[in-house]
């Protein structure tokens, strides 16, 4: 990071952007008073301030609502509030007094939680909730909130924007970092823009349209953020015929074709995954049937999808896509290792020549084949999981999330990828929660709504509103 | 500190940062790699410094062949930590397969290659319920194993009737004292089996689909899964690999103490885990190498050899041991958080 300075208004929400690596969790982990800053000064209430700890960061009023949360979880709400901070009463605990003021903040919030439940009961936005609660409690002027909505469902980010505008209400500062730029336009009043380091500038919300932001946090213009080829849909490859999991999915039928994307829209737990699931042979099927390729099938086990020529690009890419300590070539041969045995022996070169196929082919940045994709962009990371798919040449592609916590110009790189997958007449069907992307690069959208679909739309017709009335 | 100057390189400039970062990641590689080498050493001229005795051929030789059994279970041991698990029925499983294989010989009138045989297939056996246990039940690995430690425990004490079967019929000695090329510069048999075996599993792990997923499991298991890994079925191979391995160390130690004792293989499982660390396997999982555990435990031997020949107390050497393991994974830990 390189001489950064700007400066937040009490009683605003202020807006950090930038692309992966911009430098936002540094500053935030500067002011967190977890790193130490080499030159520089922060200026807080006036006042000069140092931090040498997260403890003294508290202590002086800033609090950071980190994008992982750092409750106990086996302890009940009101106990996290207090976490650090208990209140005594004749040396003991006082747990009366504690859980009235609990009660006291929750209600200040307007949120209903009982204070006595234990937080690994709580949904993630109810958790996020009592995080918020527990840093007002350390008396917390300036609130740093790290991608809070990443994990929240449509209904909680509602719920938590209110929130966040009512501590607005009371003075509280807060600074919001988030990849998602609606929700900067939604709430935030002013915003800063980190690039490699550096501060871009700062704007008020009011004087900037999304376009010019984009451009800011990514230094040039782009042509287009979503990237769309047009295909004539061919065959039927895929049909699915009242597909049953008891209390998950309820007669789910469609149809996938050759050269289309077929995305799936709806709400976090509708189900989504799991068709992707049931049909890949993850999740046991009760009733239904799979036709693939004039065939039916039923797979047992994933590796039995695999062979029949299905891949899936899961949701979470660091636990599910990648092995992050290892290279980059192990990781890109890992599901079709047959492809570099040699009478039973893995060849080296084999092994190098193939990786080195995908870097090229798929503009892969790393410092070399042997690097530990840990070390990779997120974008990189995700070519990467890409890339084990072409090399087992899979005919039917489930992208789950292709592109979360990817930035704005990674993005575009993959769905230029998707494109080229769906022109070599793969079959790709995509799962997303970013209604713009599904919209931007989708041929067909199926909606679904708790575990069952509740419409399908063509490209031509479809737009975000019809889509959110079929969510809900 | 060591964090800030990364971060504030990270942010500098791009290019630099992947340098400066891979620099770093080779260093401490190479560092990591050679230090179990370059502490090998360091003892090796301490101790030739100390007793004139330890840098002769017959020192060297009874320091490998101590090495012997240890080695064969450490095997087992490091694939078991390179799937990101462990297995404490490993020394409980040598202690009871050699003395299955003595009593079958001894009371039972057995061939002893049947023997041999039999205590192998036994060992495979214990691992395979290790397996099932865990990839199919779920039962954690600590426990499941150290259940079945217990139960080889008892089993040996069965058999035995806890008291020692000693003298082994010539054929035994196959597996550890027969010297080959002369009594007096010959190499036992022992020695000969472990290095063979280490041969063959170093290339196992790095050249063959099974090391290779084996690595993928440890570094992450939902990944591999997610890959078309069978984990199930990998996880109740390297239990069983590890097993039979362990089995055939118990022969190995069999045939080096011409006896079985319910008091062999006694702590296996802990100082196989301890030479792998040591010698630089990850006990996450994913990372490390099989030779990595070969110099972890001829250190080991080589520490206790030399502390031994110096008239160090063995209650010393047992807190010496405990302070060295602690040292060792200590340094890996500050090296980490230093990324």
């Amino acid at each position: 990071m390189d001489s950064v300075s700007f400066s937040v208004e009490r009683g605003t929400i202020h807006a950090l952007v930038g692309e992966n690596g911009a430098g936002k969790s540094t500053l935030i982990k500067i002011l967190a008073g977890i790193y130490q800053r080499d030159e520089g000064e922060i200026i807080f209430d006036g006042k000069s301030v140092s931090f040498g700890t997260p403890h003294e960061s508290q202590m002086s009023g800033f609090s950071v609502v980190h994008q992982e949360m750092k409750l106990s979880e086996t302890l009940s709400v009101a106990e996290n509030i207090f976490l650090g901070n208990l209140v005594y009463r004749h040396g003991l605990v006082d747990w009366k007094t504690m859980k009235e003021k609990a009660l006291a903040l929750l209600a200040m919030l307007g949120i209903d939680i009982n204070v006595n439940q234990p937080v690994n009961e709580l949904s993630v936005a109810k958790k996020q909730m009592v995080e918020i609660c527990k840093a007002l409690n350390h008396n917390c002027k300036l609130l740093v909130m790290d991608e809070p909505s990443a994990s929240l469902t449509e209904r909680e980010q509602t719920i938590m924007f209110a929130t966040i505008r009512k501590l607005k209400a009371v003075g509280v500062t807060i600074v919001y970092i988030s990849h998602r730029l609606e929700e900067i336009f939604d709430l935030a009043d002013n915003v800063t823009v980190l690039r490699d380091g550096q501060k871009i500038d700062t704007l008020p919300v009011s004087e900037v349209d999304r376009k010019k932001l984009i451009s800011l946090m990514v230094g040039r213009d782009l042509v287009s953020e979503y990237p769309k080829e047009q295909f004539t849909p061919g065959e039927v490859v895929l049909e699915v015929k009242n597909l049953n999991r008891a209390n998950v999915l309820h007669n789910i039928s469609f149809t996938a074709r050759k050269g289309e994307i077929l995305a799936f829209a709806g709400l976090v737990g509708s189900g989504r995954t799991e068709v992707a699931r049931a049909i890949l042979g993850i999740d046991k099927i009760d009733s239904g049937e799979i036709i693939y390729k004039g065939r039916r099938v039923r797979h047992k086990e994933f590796n039995r999808a695999i062979s029949n020529g299905f891949g899936l690009v899961p949701e979470d890419r660091k636990s599910q896509g990648l092995i992050l300590i290892h290279s980059v070539s192990e990781n890109i041969c890992m599901v079709n290792i047959g492809k570099i045995i040699k009478r039973g022996v893995v060849s080296s070169k084999l092994e190098q020549m193939y990786s080195d196929d995908f870097v090229k082919k798929l503009h892969i940045v790393t410092p070399s084949l042997s690097a530990e994709v840990q070390y990779l962009s997120g974008g990189n990371q995700q070519k990467v999981v890409i890339a084990k798919w072409l090399m087992q040449d899979s005919d039917i592609i489930f992208f789950d999330e292709p592109t979360r916590g990817i930035d704005v110009g990674a993005k575009v790189e993959i769905y230029r990828l998707i494109n080229g997958l769906v022109r070599e007449g793969k079959v790709i069907i995509m799962i997303s929660s970013e209604l713009p992307e599904i919209l931007g690069i989708s041929d067909r959208i199926i909606v679904m709504h708790d575990g069952a679909i509740s419409g399908e739309l063509m490209r031509q017709e479809a737009t975000q509103e019809k889509i959110i009335s079929m969510c809900v | 500190m060591r964090r800030d100057i990364t971060s504030f390189l990270r942010l500098t400039s791009e290019k630099s940062t992947k340098q400066a970062l891979t620099l770093q990641v080779r260093f401490g590689r190479l560092t990591k790699n050679y230090a179990i080498v370059i502490a090998i050493l360091l003892l090796g001229i301490i101790f030739s410094c100390a007793t004139p005795d330890f840098l002769t051929f017959l020192n060297i030789r009874n320091i490998f062949q101590q090495t012997t059994a240890i080695g064969i279970v450490t095997i087992g041991q490091a694939f078991v930590l390179l799937t990101g698990q462990f297995d404490l029925s490993l020394g409980q499983n040598v202690m009871v397969t050699s003395c299955l294989a003595a009593w079958l010989i001894k009371f039972e009138g057995c061939n002893p290659w049947v023997a041999v045989f039999m205590a192998i297939i036994a060992g495979i056996l214990i691992g395979i319920t290790n397996g099932y246990l865990i990839s199919y039940i779920r039962i954690p690995c600590f426990i499941a194993t150290l259940g079945l430690q217990m139960i080889c425990m008892g089993l040996g004490r069965i058999i035995t009737n806890a008291s020692p079967i000693p003298g082994m019929p010539s054929t035994i000695s196959v597996f550890g004292t027969a010297l080959i090329g002369g009594v007096k510069y010959g190499i036992p048999t022992g020695v000969l089996i472990m290095l063979g075996l280490y041969i063959i599993f170093i290339f196992v792990s790095r050249k063959t689909k099974l090391g290779r997923n084996f690595y993928a499991m440890g570094g992450g298991q939902e990944a591999a899964y997610f890959a078309g890994i069978d984990v199930k079925k990998y996880r109740v191979l390297v239990y069983s690999l590890a097993g039979g391995l362990a089995a055939l160390g118990g022969i190995v130690l069999l045939s080096r103490l011409d006896s079985a004792a319910v008091t062999s293989g006694n702590a296996y499982e802990f100082d196989s885990i301890i030479a792998s660390i040591i010698g630089g396997i990850s006990l996450s999982g994913g990372k490390g190498k099989i030779a990595q555990a070969f110099l972890g435990v001829i250190f080991l031997t080589l520490f206790f050899n030399g502390m031994t020949m110096l008239n160090v107390h063995p209650f010393i050497q047992n807190v010496l041991k405990g302070a060295v393991l602690i040292f060792a994974v200590g340094i890996d830990v500050l090296r980490n958080k230093g990324r």
